[in-house]
């Protein structure tokens, strides 16, 4: 068996003691990029690159794939501890999770996050392993018609996961799209909706909008009169640390079903990752016996996204690994820290650099057992974090963020749009306007219509490219089966939705 | 209340150090600090690879460190315009290429900076070829095949291009501009995306640069019809120029230069510039460069002057083949 | 919502055929986004041809949200529904405050500088705020992002007032 001795020879490079050093900067560098607010790993990694420049390539590679997994399990703690996502892909873990956290239970939401994202870290990672250059071949079936009908798929999982009105739900992802349209124009880069402000030439930024809408309008919405209430009864009644045997049992399907879409879509280079974990939510939504339970802290509703989440940041590995092409804007600098060395990643990557392929294949299932060892007693340290008051903990989150979205650009006037977009934010809450659908057309609404226009381009303005090409016409298919699911309950039990108002 | 009183310690430590550094900036004994360049691409990418190696050697020769800021955005000029604003001390330098020193002018009308007035030319460091790459069953076998089909089938073929104002948008359209077709312009979000779809075979060709492409022609995954420079490249020794295989007048490169803020004094772009030609001289840095595919330019192509008329050159041969396209 | 329930003064501005004006109102708003976004958009190319113009795609958007704010006003109208909620203006204003006075003085007056005071202005959005305590947790939170962000996390800012360095 070739791959037993290519395994073999992989954790043979990974446990050098350098390596494993590098393995460890990175999965801590990850952790701590993935908590704090507004700090993405694009900006880390493309800041720790030049110090790359002098480490051995396996090891540089090594620490710099150790951020980019480490930040998912990081990205959690945000999303559950102050209802801040960090990453696009931690949105909806932000939905059960931080009522979870309201209801004392921030533990086990911790504890379960971590566990499934380790699950899952160690399928994918043998996933790789063997069967990493035949996925390669999804990747390659995926065209611009393809990536169009995942991107309808995925606006509607955003429709499933909202608990409220559907009505208003669209209407948010909508809003969303609107503001994914801010900024250059892919076909003829003309500036659109960017009134000669040259900070929105290339759009609105992820995280500019996700720390306004859900980190700002969330501080603002606590601050007032009457909120103070709600806010003790957090720190007052804080259970148990860790998942109680019902929380396994409830949570180990969930952590399966999200493993395997999560290994999946991420495959899927641009918005693999971000699908997989609302499309993890959405199934377990969806097949819950009582799917009332989501978004009132169901604990399946954290486990099922994280492991999906953390499945696909190591999958998406596959595309860089085999082909040599970088499937998102981290793996882009990862192929600069190669190209950096003399390495550039191609085909036969695998064959030319085994030492480096499989050693950082290895160093993923070590950095994946490191990173449960970091983060569970990690779990009892942010726990404690929400006994610190709220009067100290909300101007610190506000500075936490605001360094977070400045380091992005370097450009104040992400600030202040994030500023903006909190205030938007309280309002959207006052109006019971949920932001989750916000995020997601946001984040996939450039994927959609430049995906839309690829098509139509290639196929000289045919519509019926996405009914003719069977991938595509099979994710159409289940798009709308999901939103004939998804509207038709909300049109008969009006009464269910005056009942979820008022309780929440 | 320790840690305030150790905070004030440590902020008036600090500040003794950094005034002790501050000396007022002179041409004589330039440079008396760190040095700013700013790359307008994300790092890793050519431009930032390159600039990286030449000015890890030009910090040694100069004894001060050069800090690279990747400033990115619009096609590189949002760093170029932060560049031709900033303070004219020779502190703060700029990486730009063939895209945001020429190609911008006809591509971006409301362009916040001009190359030529805005900018005091340093020094060419080095170039990028491009090839006419195609999807591996892609009819044709070589370049005058190429030329025939896509004039024939103007209607049905597809470009990738990595988004407008990219290196590989701006040479396709000279390329089209040559061959006088109109094929339709497939724009992807960087060069892998575009990478990616041609070697799936759902686009029919593209232009791009040499770094990326190389490991995909030799697996076989692509095909290169030829390489738009005078001579072959060591990294592609079979693949024939454009001159060889019979279109001599489209010849491209992805230069990359260091410029600084127009009114920096003669003195310290001198200075900068023997920096930068000495790193060029230098075996570790010739060799690395080299071993992305880069070309070095000749002595006499490495003055400032020779960069000014270059930058001359450029945006006159881009601005009639970009202004329609926008 | 755990919002406190309707101000009576606040219905009484609205007629009284607007039987959930929680819903009436933002569906108004987000008509309101959309026409903003359709003038905003009106000056850009639209099909030609097969292919999409880079106007094509944000009206169709504005156009999807024009008649969804439509839908949510009329089941504001249509159906009893939550009144509007009572907006604070203290905790907005302040936060607001920080946040903007971070973004204009980070560049001139540096890390230490601006985080520091915008801790302060932020906490001035709680009246449960004890001053010393915030003065002492804030310090100490600068110090530790001036250490975190610069040096561990490597990221280039500036860290003290700029006439304080030239």
């Amino acid at each position: 068996m070739e791959i037993f001795a290519n395994l073999a020879h992989g954790f043979a490079v990974a446990f050098s003691p350098i390596n494993l050093l590098m393995c460890l900067i990175g999965a801590l560098v990850g952790t701590l990029v993935g908590v704090l607010p507004g700090i993405g790993t694009i900006a880390t990694v493309a800041m720790l690159l030049p110090i790359t420049f002098g480490l051995p390539p396996v090891g540089a590679l090594i620490m710099l794939a150790g951020i980019y997994y480490g930040a998912q399990y990081g990205g959690s703690t945000t999303s559950i501890l102050v209802n801040i996502p960090g990453e696009a892909t931690s949105v909806v873990t932000a939905l059960d999770g931080h009522q979870m956290a309201k209801q004392g239970r921030a533990g086990p939401a911790l504890a379960i996050a971590a566990i499934g994202s380790f699950f899952a870290g160690c399928v994918a990672t043998v996933l790789i392993a063997v069967l990493g250059a035949p996925l390669t071949k999804l990747a390659l079936a995926f065209g611009p018609a393809e990536y169009f009908s995942l991107m309808v798929l995925g606006l509607i999982f955003a429709v499933v996961l909202a608990k409220g009105s559907v009505l208003k739900a669209i209407a948010m992802i909508v809003f969303g799209l609107l503001l994914s349209m801010v900024g250059s124009d892919i076909e003829t880069g003309a500036s659109r909706m960017a009134f000669n402000i040259p900070e929105l030439a290339d759009g609105l930024g992820f995280a500019t909008v996700a720390m306004g809408v859900f980190g700002f309008a969330e501080i603002i919405r606590n601050l007032d009169h009457g909120a103070e209430l709600n806010r003790d009864l957090v720190q007052q009644k804080i259970t148990g640390l860790m998942p109680t045997r019902k929380d396994l049992v409830d949570s180990t399907p969930a952590i399966l079903r999200g493993t395997v879409l999560g290994s999946i879509l991420g495959i899927l280079p641009g918005g693999g990752a971000v699908i997989a974990s609302f499309a993890a939510y959405t199934l377990e939504k969806k097949i819950a016996k009582n799917p009332s339970r989501f978004g009132r802290g169901a604990i399946e509703g954290v486990a099922a996204p994280e492991s999906a989440n953390n499945a696909a940041a190591q999958t998406s590995f596959i595309p860089l690994l085999t082909l040599g092409i970088p499937p998102n804007a981290v793996m882009a600098l990862m192929v600069g820290a190669m190209t950096i060395h003399g390495i550039v990643p191609g085909p036969q990557v695998m064959q030319k650099q085994p030492d480096l392929v499989w050693g950082m294949i290895a160093s993923m299932w070590i950095g994946n057992l490191m990173l449960i060892i970091i983060n569970l007693p990690l779990v009892g340290i942010w726990v404690r974090l929400l006994r610190v008051p709220y009067r100290l903990m909300f101007p610190s989150i506000v500075i936490f963020c605001a360094i977070g979205i400045y380091s992005v650009n370097n450009a104040p006037v992400d600030v202040v749009l994030a500023g903006v977009f909190g205030l938007v934010g309280y309002w959207l809450i006052k109006h019971d306007f949920e932001p989750a659908p916000l995020l997601l057309g946001m984040v996939l609404g450039p994927l959609m219509e430049e995906n839309l226009r690829r098509a139509l381009l290639i196929s000289r303005g045919d519509w019926s490219v996405f009914v003719s090409r069977p991938l595509s016409a099979v994710l159409l298919a289940i798009a709308a089966g999901l939103l004939v699911l998804a509207v038709l309950p909300a049109l008969r039990a009006k009464r269910d939705e005056v009942f979820t108002e008022s309780e929440n | 209340m320790t840690s305030i009183r150790s905070l004030a310690g440590a902020c008036l430590a600090a500040l003794a150090s950094l005034c002790a550094v501050a000396a007022p900036a002179s041409a004589q004994n330039y440079p008396t600090r760190n040095i700013t360049m700013i790359v307008p691409f994300a790092a890793g990418g050519p431009t930032d690879v390159i600039s990286r190696i030449v000015t890890a050697h030009m910090a040694q020769t100069l004894g001060q460190s050069i800090i690279i800021e990747n400033v990115v955005g619009a096609g590189g000029t949002t760093g170029s315009t932060r560049a031709a604003r900033a303070a004219n001390d020779g502190y703060t330098l700029i990486t730009g290429h063939m895209g945001t020193h020429a190609a911008s002018v006809p591509l971006y009308p409301k362009l916040a900076y001009h190359p030529e007035k805005d900018f005091e030319p340093v020094a060419l460091l080095a170039g990028t070829p491009i090839l006419i790459l195609a999807r591996k069953d892609f009819p044709p076998k070589d370049l005058k095949e190429f030329i025939a089909y896509v004039k024939a089938n103007a209607e049905k073929v597809n470009a990738a291009h990595a988004g407008i104002g990219s290196v590989s948008h701006a040479s396709c359209e000279l390329l089209n501009a040559i061959l006088q077709v109109k094929p339709v312009g497939v724009p992807f979000n960087g060069t892998g995306p575009a990478m990616n779809a041609l070697v799936a075979g759902q686009v029919d060709y593209m232009c791009d640069q040499i770094v990326n492409a190389v490991p995909q022609i030799n697996a076989g995954t692509i095909k290169a019809y030829a390489i738009a420079t005078p001579e072959r490249n060591p990294s592609l020794p079979d693949v024939p120029t454009t001159t060889e295989a019979g279109l001599p007048a489209f010849q491209a490169q992805a230069w990359n230069a260091i410029f600084a803020p127009k009114g920096t004094s003669p003195a310290i772009i001198a200075t900068l510039n023997a920096a930068a030609v000495k790193a060029l001289d230098d075996p570790n840095v010739r060799k690395r460069l080299l071993e992305l595919g880069s070309v070095i330019p000749a002595a006499a192509d490495r003055t400032p002057e020779a960069l000014a008329t270059l930058v001359k050159n450029e945006i006159a041969k881009w601005t009639p083949v970009l202004k329609p396209a926008t | 919502m755990s919002d406190t329930p309707s101000e009576a003064p606040v219905r009484s501005i609205l007629p009284k055929w607007i039987r959930g004006p929680q819903d009436f109102i933002g569906g108004l708003a987000m008509m309101a986004v959309a026409l903003f976004a359709l003038w905003a958009s009106s000056d850009l190319q639209g099909m030609h041809g097969f292919s999409f113009g880079a106007g094509t795609a944000p009206r169709m958007f504005a156009v999807l949200l024009l008649l969804l704010g439509a839908g949510v006003a009329l089941v504001g109208v249509l159906q009893d529904g939550p009144h509007l909620s009572h907006y604070s203006w203290r905790g907005p204003l302040f936060v607001s405050a920080s946040i903007v006075f971070f973004a204009l003085a980070i560049r001139p007056l540096g890390l230490v500088v601006s985080a520091f005071a915008s801790f302060l202005i932020a906490a001035m959005g709680s009246n449960e705020t004890k001053w010393l305590e915030a003065v002492v947790v804030g310090a100490c939170l600068t110090a530790g992002c001036a250490i975190l962000f610069p040096y561990i996390l490597g990221l280039p800012m500036p860290m003290f007032p700029r006439f304080l360095i030239q």
